[in-house]
């Protein structure tokens, strides 16, 4: 399985080292004509597609309208960033290492080395199971009696004291903290990021002078840690938890974890004050356990797997 | 420490004692109910999305419910434990846009108990020492192997899941 996987890693490699190579340019091309065709098409939705432009008389008219794109100038280093979010992971890690530390100046970590360390002993051997290595894992249980969880790129990962609270077994915080290595792993925040800032943060922060400066990526980010704040979309929150499910079902525990958290988020009052923040930024836990039950179905029917309660460590 | 753990510790402790008591759920996706907790057992009955269930117990990845007059064991992520009906399901829409996320009412007011809100967050400045503590929190990978061991956990062949039938994208963006 090991060796599928590496197979599966090496070809996709292969592959976009490939692309990269040879296509990048018709890529890139093809993907500035397709987005600025989408939009020239919503500006005219009952515009049947011209076919034979030099043939149709209207044209003239329409170009008029609607001028050419390919006339407007594009830097194509700029767009690599903007349309395929291409960090390097020493930008990646930049981005992480101050969002992370911003959400550490609102909320410090709990005095408690043991559970910080099992937090990371836990933490670290979901991710092993990730298939991403190039990044150091840290894990850390914020001293707060809000319910939530937290990824940054580049590997950090941060639940709080109240979600902590929930958990009753070692399965169970593999579970949500799976949900957050997949968040990193699928790099959702850095999309998020792409999609929100486009060109010129980007190009800022990718430029050569930008390097080393933190206030670079602090522009890059917004306020503080408030990108933590806005949330990803319903789609990214699914992926994380089908993704997480699976991550400590390869950990070797009981793929039931996470749904079980989510039964009991689901369980508390729809007014308590500890779940705002959490459900500003995610679906209800009711709409996240039915999309997870839709990719399930029975596909864990033969997955066993430990919970591990007499290990899990508990908050005095 | 435990109160807030509603559904399945309250379950537990009154399955301990009595067996009058249980849960209401709500069904989340027509589904089946077994006579066993598993999909090779009989089927007793079926439920729809919607229906209102009795959760009774738990078990694994199944859920031992009484709906209507059948009893039966269904997937647990096919019912919502609690007393919120579909939540969020199907009207996820209209009922979370409405009660989480345009309502400045549900802003956490923060006093005495130390709570996380956009305001806090946003005016967060970076603290050195905290990440400083952080790093040195860290574990190695090595350290991670020997801890699931000491636990019995070995590394599991899982294949993925996979996601939703592609809908009629509009975006080109949607799939980076």
């Amino acid at each position: 399985m090991k060796a599928r996987w590496l197979v599966i890693a090496l070809a996709l490699t292969a592959a976009s080292t490939q692309a990269n190579a040879f296509d990048l340019g018709k890529i890139l091309e093809e993907r500035i004509n397709k987005e600025l065709d989408k939009k020239d098409k919503s500006k005219q939705p009952q515009q049947p597609a011209q076919t034979a432009p030099a043939q149709q008389p209207a044209t003239t008219q329409n170009a008029a309208a609607n001028p050419p794109p390919a006339k407007q100038k594009i830097d194509a280093r700029q767009l690599g960033f903007a349309l395929f979010g291409d960090y390097s992971l020493e930008d990646e890690n930049r981005i992480g290492h101050q969002i992370a530390g911003n959400l550490l100046g609102a909320v410090s970590l709990v005095r408690d080395d043991a559970l910080q360390r099992y937090v990371n002993l836990v933490g670290n051997w979901v991710a092993l199971q990730s298939g991403r290595s190039d990044v150091t894992w840290r894990f850390g249980v914020l001293d707060t009696e809000d319910i939530n969880a937290f990824a940054a790129p580049g590997g950090y990962v941060f639940v709080t004291k109240g979600l902590y609270r929930l958990l009753d077994n070692e399965a169970e915080l593999a579970g949500v903290l799976g949900h957050e290595i997949a968040h990193v792993t699928q790099k959702h925040h850095l999309k998020v990021l792409k999609q929100s800032t486009l060109i010129g943060a980007l190009g800022q922060a990718a430029s050569n002078k930008a390097q080393g400066s933190d206030q670079i990526v602090q522009n890059l980010i917004g306020n503080g840690a408030e990108i933590m704040a806005r949330g990803l979309d319903k789609e990214a929150e699914f992926e994380a938890d089908r993704i997480g499910m699976v991550f400590a079902a390869r950990a070797g525990y009981d793929p039931w974890g996470l749904p079980t958290v989510l039964q009991d988020m689901a369980g508390l009052p729809a007014k308590d004050e500890r779940t705002s923040l959490l459900y500003k930024t995610h679906p209800h836990p009711a709409d996240r356990l039915a999309a997870l039950g839709e990719a399930v179905g029975g596909r864990m029917d033969n997955v066993r797997g430990k919970d591990l309660p007499d290990r899990f460590y508990r908050i005095k | 420490m435990k109160r807030f753990r509603i559904p399945f510790a309250a379950l537990a402790a009154c399955l301990a004692v009595s067996t009058a008591w249980a849960a209401p759920g709500t069904v989340l996706r027509n589904d089946k109910l077994y006579a066993q907790p598993s999909a090779a057992a009989t089927v007793a009955g079926s439920v729809a999305k919607g229906a209102n269930v009795e959760v009774l117990s738990k078990q694994g990845g199944w859920l031992r419910v009484t709906a209507g007059r059948t009893t039966g064991w269904i997937r647990l992520l096919s019912v919502r434990v609690g007393a919120g009906g579909l939540g969020g399901a199907g009207i996820g829409d209209v009922v979370g846009a409405a009660t989480t996320k345009s309502d400045p009412s549900r802003v956490v007011a923060v006093a005495g108990l130390r709570g996380l809100n956009d305001e806090e967050l946003k005016t967060a400045k970076f603290n050195p020492e905290e990440m400083a503590r952080l790093e040195a929190q860290g574990v190695s990978g090595a350290q991670a192997r020997s801890f699931a061991s000491q636990g019995g956990l070995a590394a599991a062949s899982v294949p993925a899941l996979p996601g939703p039938e592609p809908k009629q994208s509009s975006s080109s963006w949607g799939n980076n």
